[in-house]
């Protein structure tokens, strides 16, 4: 018995080292490696928007719910849409869990789309979620134009729709409202601000344009009550989401005739569905991306992140988990006629014969 | 429940009567005269965003001072860099260089300061009555202008350029248009189309009017010192002026102070134009109305500072009926300020000015006081700030080049911006050289985008019947008879002088 005991004696430190040797997960946990680091969080937008509102909302939670409590500091690095920020983490940032991405959504339709200037590929990505992801667009037209009803709309010729940028979201809503409910040879009239399409449109210089139902609730009481503006449609996102006081409007996918036009209206809520992207650079080490994929979760979940952000923002967080984010990501519709049919829809020329 | 606005105003008044509202509108003062001071780069937008987080937890009026003294003195102070270094200061500072930097080189830097702060603070406080008294009226205003009356004050601030080169009218002409070239750079918005990007992702979204304006007159003012190896203020002049006497300025050209910010409450008013014409804007229509402006402009006039100042501050004003009227951002700063009204439980727009009156007038109170303290403020700071202009070159040069590099890095933290103003610094210096108008080409960059903007909205909208609209005949006639005006009084002058009379902006670049 003396010997036995002898022998495991001398033999047990050979055991734990053979142990460790076998999993070293197990000994050695990762946590350590976010202590006393600090990790970047690269923004693809200038700084004190409210997207950069919403990843500060984040960041403030994420941080102590990773093991260490790293520091994470901003970086702003704007242009092209996020296309610059993107790239840059794609291809020259070390993926060694010290660098997130975040961006607009825009990051996954500029590279599905194949639009120039993209040098990354969108599945190559590790995702941590979004703190928002859901959106309801809705396509209003002023009163004093006369288009109460779809019939109206789309008995009245060369309608003039207003929207921002040509390829921002407010334009691509519009294009594919008019395209759906089939309005005749709308005039689209791209290049206003933000702050300049509400007046633009009580003035009588646009009459109708896509916009967000929240934002008409926030901003734009005044239309609800005095009835200023008609309401024509909607678009959940996700599917199946209905707004709370604008939610009894007729979803734009009824107004689709085919398959491939249900495809595209899937393809345009995937879009929105990303939200504002968090992300890590292809070759992130799994076990890093797996830390920082709970630590986001937990933050996403987090109550007390809720209140903060809503307080924050204005809006109440939706946040989609990093999980749901891949799986977003992945059922993204590929088919390339879809996409096809999505860029024409969205560029400048007119809108596609049906 | 409704109230009068009267009461409204005066209860506004008595709700910031407090010691810690009052405390935080010093702070607030302390963070937009540090912002203003300090290398470009730690904007207000980024100011906002950090506080935010932070003040949104505190009582409303204790934020709201906290925010609104720190944006309301931010452009007061800003104007120590044109003046001292030659520099354009943030957006709506910049022409206050053209003028401003010459009266430094006289030893005339503390007038200048002291010109600036004045006529910043007079613009805050007109902007900020404009705001008290226009709150009922301001929504006609502001749906009265369209992309069809909008182009036509571009052009008319346009036509102003192609005058006040005077003295080199085909160069101005051609600086002017190649300032417009260069604004076509990046995506148009209105078709996606790519221009003159030749592939590069830099160049997707144009380059940067605050870059381009930093190195045409930043390069050359660093690169003047070291080539004549004297200080800004060392002229062979005994230094003049004080600050005193430079507020005395102000007072004297009161209307001018009131006609400018006029100009800048309206360009914050009106969604879309941007600070970044509103200093052009009023340095323009202070040449082409100014006795002798013709001859002084250029060469360190101080109603060439006073002018775009008073503008410059008087646009808060402008934002803030916009913000607070109608619930419109027009910039980062008021959109941020939105967002923190939203967290204390305000919704911006109609709505507020039924149900929340008096706190709309707390906000323009302390607009206005802001705008005293920022103003008083700035003349502690400006007598030591002034001595910055007597300092040897050898110190002086490597300083302002650090911080035109650094302001330069600062717009998109990309490397490349340090090379596009060297690039466009190295030309700056040859169209000073070589007499082609600096100024105009930034106008030109600065109206050309938005010129085409409206343009296009105008005829997409209305076709060519845009032209017959009443707002927009009389301010093409507004447009023409000043033109027509100037240039005969130009010719007038050819005739009786004998030679050429020079344009403002002309001299300007004469000063070597």
């Amino acid at each position: 018995m003396a010997s036995l005991r002898d022998r495991l004696f001398k033999v047990s430190p050979a055991l734990g080292v053979l142990w460790i040797c076998l999993s070293p997960a197990s000994v050695f946990s990762q946590a350590p490696f976010f202590q006393g680091k600090t990790i970047t969080v690269m923004q693809g937008r200038d700084p004190g928007g409210t997207g950069d509102l919403r990843a500060r909302a984040v960041i403030s939670f994420v941080q102590k719910y990773i093991p260490g409590n790293p520091t994470m500091i901003n970086e702003y690095m704007p242009g092209g849409g996020g296309r610059k920020a993107t790239n840059h983490i794609y291809r020259s940032v070390r993926p060694d869990g010290l660098t997130i991405g975040n961006m607009s959504s825009a990051m996954v339709s500029l590279a599905l789309l194949g639009e120039s200037g993209v040098q990354y590929d969108i599945d190559k990505f590790f995702y941590l979620g979004s703190p928002y992801s859901t959106y309801h667009a809705v396509f209003i037209s002023r009163k004093e134009a006369g288009l109460s009803g779809i019939e109206k709309l789309r008995a009245a010729s060369g309608i003039r729709i207003g929207a921002q940028s040509v390829g921002f979201s407010t334009y691509n809503e519009a294009r594919l409202f008019a395209y759906l409910l089939g309005l005749k040879e709308p005039k689209f009239i791209p290049a206003y601000s933000g702050a300049e399409l509400d007046p633009a449109l009580m003035r009588g210089e646009i009459d109708a344009r896509a916009t967000g139902a929240d934002t008409v609730e926030q901003r734009n009481r005044e239309w609800l009550e005095k009835g200023l503006v008609d309401f024509h449609a909607i678009m959940e996102v996700p599917k199946g989401d209905k707004h709370q006081r604008l939610g009894h409007l007729p979803e734009i996918e009824g107004f689709a005739r085919s398959d491939k036009e249900r495809k595209v209206v899937a393809l345009a809520r995937a879009f929105r569905v990303a939200g504002t992207p968090f992300f890590l650079p292809p070759g992130t080490p799994k076990d890093r991306v797996r830390v920082l994929q709970e630590a986001f979760r937990k933050a996403y979940k987090d109550p007390e992140f809720y209140k903060e952000y809503k307080k924050l923002t204005g809006d109440a967080p939706t946040p989609l988990l990093p999980e749901d984010h891949e799986k977003a990501i992945r059922e993204i519709p590929r088919e390339p006629e879809v996409a096809e049919l999505y860029k024409k829809l969205v560029g400048a020329g007119p809108l596609p014969p049906r | 429940m409704e109230v009068s606005l009267f009461h409204a105003a005066l209860q506004g008044l008595l709700n910031i009567v407090q010691l810690k509202v009052f405390l935080a509108m010093l702070v607030g003062v302390s963070i937009g005269t540090f912002t203003a001071v300090a290398p470009q780069g730690l904007g207000m937008p980024l100011v906002y965003a950090i506080l935010l987080p932070v003040v949104i937890k505190w009582e409303p009026l204790t934020g709201i001072a906290l925010l609104i003294g720190a944006s309301a003195v931010s452009a007061i102070c800003a104007a120590y860099l044109p003046v001292l270094f030659g520099i354009p200061g943030g957006s709506g500072s910049q022409a206050t260089v053209v003028d401003g930097y010459p009266m430094g080189k006289r030893g005339e830097a503390r007038r200048a300061l002291g010109a600036s702060f004045m006529a910043g603070g007079m613009g805050c406080v007109i902007g900020t009555l404009t705001l008290l008294v226009a709150l009922p009226a301001a929504r006609p205003l502001i749906y009265l202008m369209g992309s069809p009356e909008l182009f036509v004050v571009m052009l008319w601030g346009l036509s102003m350029v192609a005058v006040l080169a005077g003295r080199r009218p085909i160069k101005g002409l051609i600086a002017t248009a190649f300032g417009l070239l260069l604004a076509m750079v990046g995506q148009q918005a209105q078709s996606g189309i790519m221009r003159f990007v030749f592939d590069q992702p830099y160049l997707l979204d144009g380059i940067a009017v605050s870059i381009i304006a930093l190195a045409l007159f930043g390069i050359p003012s660093a690169l003047d010192l070291a080539l004549t190896r004297l200080g800004v203020e060392q002229q062979p002049a005994p230094l003049r002026g004080s600050l005193i006497d430079g507020a005395k300025d102000t007072l004297r050209e009161w209307w001018l102070v009131v006609r400018c910010s006029f100009v800048g409450v309206w360009v914050g008013i009106v969604p879309g134009l941007g600070s970044q014409v509103v200093d052009w804007l009023a340095y323009g229509h202070a040449a082409q109305s100014c006795k002798g402006a013709k001859e002084s402009f250029g060469k360190g006039d101080v109603r060439g500072v006073i002018a775009p100042e008073s503008a410059n501050d008087a646009k808060d004003g402008g934002d803030l009926i916009t913000t607070l009227l109608l619930g419109f951002p027009q910039g980062v700063v008021t959109a941020l300020f939105i967002v923190a009204l939203l967290a204390w439980g305000f919704v911006p727009g109609p709505e507020m000015v039924k149900k929340n009156a008096d706190l709309i007038y707390s906000i323009i109170w302390i607009q206005g006081i802001a705008g005293i303290i920022g103003t008083l403020v700035g003349f502690v700071l400006a007598k030591e700030l002034a001595r910055l202009a007597g300092l040897r070159y050898s110190f002086m040069v490597p300083i302002l080049f650090i911080f035109i590099l650094l302001g330069a890095f600062s717009v998109n933290r990309d490397p490349v911006d340090l090379l596009v103003v060297v690039c466009f610094g190295i030309l700056g210096y040859f169209m000073k050289r070589f007499g082609y108008p600096r100024p105009a080409m930034i106008l030109g960059l600065v109206l050309g985008d938005l010129m085409e903007k409206y343009l296009y909205r105008s005829m997409a909208s209305y076709g060519f019947s845009w032209l017959t609209r009443p707002g927009v005949i009389l301010l093409l006639v507004v447009t023409v008879v000043s033109f027509v005006f100037t240039l005969r009084g130009r010719l007038v002058r050819k005739t009786e002088a004998g030679s050429l009379s020079g344009g403002a902006i002309a001299r300007a670049e004469d000063d070597r």
